[in-house]
């Protein structure tokens, strides 16, 4: 298989550039100093050969500086990934801090040194794995070999390669994890509609789309959900489900989950997802698609060749495997919500679909057939632009100041006139950042074929096209005039369609004395939280949806929502005149 | 001056007024109008009108001063082409759209301070924004911003905004953007030395169809032709550059021009008043403080498709300082006007007058 390159910099565009500015101050104590002569230049920094810096005095010595005893060795600073968290100097280039602190490298490290199993130390390593990227690696094996794969195998020869090879003892999907956030999502929008929270919900499973929603438009965070994404609701099973079941304590599991974006990795590393008493993380370390493939292809393992039995469906999994919920192939948390109102509502309903310029903004209208009285009005909202007219909206209806700049400020701001403005606004919005939705994330595979390499300007010069980091339209699809910035779009439908291929999953052979895997997902489900929550009235619970004691509804509080906290701006170059 | 040129460019008015530098002049298109903004982020407004001496010779008075509100300079300053909206680029990041409240349509002039007030405030920008333009039927408004992104807004009815791209294409602070006097095109120049032309695809999003490389350092300022077949680019590189259209969607550079010792910072492109084969006057200014313009003819049956000849010059035109923006008169009746600003806080009106 031939790949492009999993990890460079210049894939690193989830969603936005990042900017220019680190604003995280240096802290350093101010130690009481010689007063030698006022005025005079007394110091220079020199850098030893170890990288260390020196602040040498150099006071009548500036030639001969390296005089012993002049020398202080200088503090480095050193800036951790809260610290990008919680500054807003850039959004996504605290990536590039990311990719030492979660990487590939870094599961590989941990591995290695993992004392054995049943030693002292030894922690079980586990593997999550988000269907978006099953997807990818599906679509980039289909369009080498010719003949399509489904996600079921290649979960199998995924499984096969870590633990065969890496070490894993566990290998899971994520979409059992995605089936809780859906039940609990669904759970949380309807407390919204009963007046508990605000509304429109707005969807909070891209941590793109709330990375810049705290750092942009904090106007925003009330409308999202608190619900947590599925990778951390996976984090929680994991390290809380599992580890009671196995036995061990949250810090004896180390969790590294494979998703379709760059942004999980700040999702991951976020405080609320930090379990201090353990001092574990609910998801250790995130790697994308294109690292794991990267990983597959350093040690050898070719994901073309089969592994057995890969084509039967596991039904007594621990938990159900790829769940295909229908709707988007971004999590369907639009279409569960649809799908739930239109099961509650007492009599038929008809839904509506109307596409907005592109298939990346859709609005979804439920009415009841018999009154036409509109129940419900979402929309699913994919990619920047589309975002900012969505914030834009959802301000305005809610009647929420937008943004973060001098709009209170500005004199004469005219309160709006406007009319019309009997149309119902939306209840729910699916966010998400990424043209295309998560299939088409920035850590996903890139299409076969996609390399710019030495080309010519205009002006007949050579230029390194990738060196200087300019997008070249990919080479054939100049009459096209594609431009090439969030992937190729034809590659983003193939991983589409092989993403909903060969799903939903009928059993080969249909074993009547089987449930249906959604059946026993929400049975399981409620067992989960039934173990988790502890319900002093525990076998009383069928439903996710049942109120439980104050107790337990406090702790599946804690279990399976999070929160968000707005970042103060203060970025802009103040010296920069232009 | 250069006594040797065939015109040469007379001092109408002086406008000082601004407290800081002036970064832009705007000519309305539709009314007796010149905005300008500045570093002490207020935008002020003249109105002019035949003096009582002479038939040639125009009177500017100043009308009123928008305080904008903006938390940082106004950078950049574009009127719709109705005449009636006005778009502010800050450093504050935001674009501001403004419009006089309650002005009847048969309201000659403004010869009244009416008052300005913020319609609406569109955000998106990172940091500083640079420049904004309106397309030439007014539906949309394009801004660009250090943040290295180009924006492009739908205007909607009530003073409401819809975004219609958000292209990242340049690799550094984009400087300009130039809308197609006729159609929807959208140019933008940027620190990264190129210059990136943009259509939209009606049923995906904007893109970039084209960049057009060649100049050596920063692009600064960029002005298409009355009857748009040809680009002008002015640059950090001492150069400007003319760029004409090819094919459809092709532009090369045919021309390059010198004639300023410092970095060129405003370029504008009008009919001119010169004989009518001609493709008009080009003026450009800059960091020396001088003003050139430049008379473009096409050429039939020559290697280089375009001559330039420079008609007229002027230097210290702002005494000392930076000149940071040039503009033509776009009103018929006045091919010959154009206004600078300064770093001195000051804006001046010349007209260029046979020597």
């Amino acid at each position: 298989m031939a790949f492009s390159g999993a990890l460079t910099l210049t894939d690193l565009n989830d969603f936005l550039t990042p900017s220019q500015a680190c604003i995280k101050p240096v802290e350093q104590v101010n130690e009481p100093q010689q007063i030698i002569e006022p005025g005079a230049a007394t110091t220079e920094i020199v850098i030893d050969s170890s990288g260390s810096y020196y602040e040498v005095s150099a006071t009548g010595a500036s030639t001969n500086a390296s005089s012993k005893g002049t020398e202080r060795k200088l503090q480095q600073a050193q800036i951790s990934l809260n610290d990008c968290l919680a500054c807003s100097g850039c959004i996504t280039s605290a990536e590039s801090v990311l990719i030492t602190l979660q990487s590939h490298t870094e599961v590989l490290n941990f591995l290695n040194s993992n004392p054995p199993v049943s030693t002292p130390g030894h922690n079980i390593p586990v593997l999550s794995i988000a269907p978006q990227s099953l997807a990818s690696l599906a679509a980039s094996l289909s369009s080498s070999s010719g003949s399509p794969v489904s996600l079921r195998r290649i979960l199998r020869r995924v499984r096969a390669f870590s633990t065969r090879i890496l070490g894993f003892e566990h290998v899971y999907d994520t979409t059992f994890a995605r089936h809780i956030a859906l039940l609990e999502h669904t759970q949380e929008f309807f407390e919204r509609k009963r007046g508990n929270g605000k509304v429109p919900m707005l969807a909070s499973a891209c941590p793109g789309w709330i990375c810049y929603a705290e750092k942009a438009h904090s106007e925003m965070l009330p409308f999202i959900a608190r619900t947590k994404s599925p990778q951390q609701v996976m984090g929680t099973l994991v390290k809380s489900w599992f580890g009671n079941r196995w036995g061990v304590q949250p810090d004896q599991i180390y969790h590294v989950s494979v998703m379709p974006c760059y942004d999980k990795k700040l999702e991951a590393s976020r405080q609320d997802f930090y379990n201090d008493l353990y001092s574990t993380r609910d998801v250790d370390c995130v790697i994308t698609t294109g690292e794991l493939e990267l990983m597959m292809r350093d040690k050898g393992w070719d994901l073309s060749q089969p592994v057995e039995n890969e084509g039967i469906p596991d039904f007594d999994a621990e938990i159900p495997e790829l769940l295909s919920h229908p709707g988007t192939s971004s999590g369907s948390y639009l279409h569960s919500l649809i799908n739930s109102i239109t099961a509650s509502h007492s009599s038929p309903v008809d839904l509506t679909v109307k596409s907005i310029r592109t298939s990346d903004y859709e609005e979804f209208t439920l009415r009841a057939r018999d009154t036409g009285e509109v129940l419900f009005k979402g929309a699913k909202c994919y990619g920047f632009r589309n975002l900012q007219n969505v914030v834009r909206k959802v301000g305005r209806e809610a009647g929420v100041q937008v943004g973060r700049g001098a709009a209170g400020r500005l004199v004469g701001m005219r309160a709006k006139k406007r009319g019309g403005e009997d149309e119902k606004g939306y209840d729910y919005v699916e966010v998400m950042a990424c043209p295309g939705g998560c299939v088409n994330g920035g850590g996903q595979l890139k299409p076969i074929a996609q390399a710019a390499g030495q080309k010519e300007d205009e002006e007949g010069f050579t230029r390194n096209w990738q060196e200087s980091d300019v997008q070249m339209p990919v080479p054939g699809e100049d009459n096209e005039m594609q431009g090439a910035k969030w992937g190729n779009k034809e590659w983003t439908k193939e991983v589409e369609r092989v993403y909903w291929h060969d799903l939903p999953t009928p059993p080969p052979s249909p074993r009547p004395d089987l449930e249906s895997p959604f059946d026993r997902a929400d049975r399981l489900a409620v067992q989960v939280k039934i173990d988790l929550c502890h319900p002093t009235d525990g076998s009383l619970h069928e439903s996710w949806a049942s109120v439980m004691d104050e107790g337990a509804e406090t702790r599946r509080r804690e279990l399976f929502r999070t929160q968000y906290r707005a970042v103060e701006s203060e970025v802009v170059g103040l010296a920069v005149k232009w | 001056m250069d006594v040797d040129l065939p015109y040469r460019l007379e001092l109408i008015s002086d406008l000082p007024g601004h407290d800081e530098r002036a970064w832009q002049v705007a000519w309305n298109p539709t009314k007796p109008l010149l905005a300008s903004c500045s570093a002490d982020k207020s935008v002020r407004m003249y109105s002019y009108r035949p003096s009582d001496h002479g038939s040639k010779s125009l009177a500017f008075s100043h009308m009123g001063t928008i305080p904008t509100g903006h938390t940082k300079t106004v950078r950049s300053i574009a009127w719709a082409p109705s005449g009636k909206t006005l778009a502010t680029g800050s450093f504050d990041s935001n674009v501001g759209i403004w419009e006089r409240e309650d002005v009847s349509d048969s309201e000659d002039a403004g010869e009244t301070a009416g008052d300005w007030e913020c319609m609406t405030l569109l955000e998106g920008h990172e940091t500083e924004c640079k420049s904004v333009g309106y397309s030439s039927s007014g539906t949309l408004l394009a801004s660009c911003s250090r943040d290295k992104t180009v924006w492009i807004w739908e205007v909607k009815p009530d003073a409401d905004f819809e975004c219609m791209g958000v292209l990242m294409e340049h690799s550094q602070d984009v400087k300009c953007v130039a809308w197609h006097p006729s159609e929807e095109i959208l140019a933008s120049a940027s620190y990264d030395d190129t210059i990136k032309l943009y259509i939209d695809d009606p049923s995906e999003d904007w893109f970039c169809f084209s960049t057009l490389s060649g100049h050596k350092s920063t692009v600064w300022s960029l002005s298409w032709s009355p009857q748009g077949s040809y680009l002008a680019s002015s640059s950090d590189d001492l150069t400007i550059r003319i760029w004409k259209r090819v094919e459809e969607h092709e532009w090369k550079s045919v021309l390059e021009l010198r004639g300023h010792e410092r970095s060129i910072y405003s370029i504008s492109w009008g009919v001119g008043k010169g004989a009518s084969e001609n493709l008009g006057w080009l003026t450009t200014t800059g960091g020396d403080g001088k003003i050139n313009v430049w008379e473009i003819t096409e050429m039939q049956h020559t290697k280089d498709p375009l001559s330039a000849t420079l008609i007229a010059r002027i230097s210290g035109a702002h005494d000392v300082n930076d000149v940071n923006s040039v503009s033509w008169c776009p009103r018929l009746e006045h091919p010959d006007l154009l206004a600078t600003a300064g770093d001195d806080g000051s804006v001046k009106v010349w007209r260029v007058v046979p020597s």
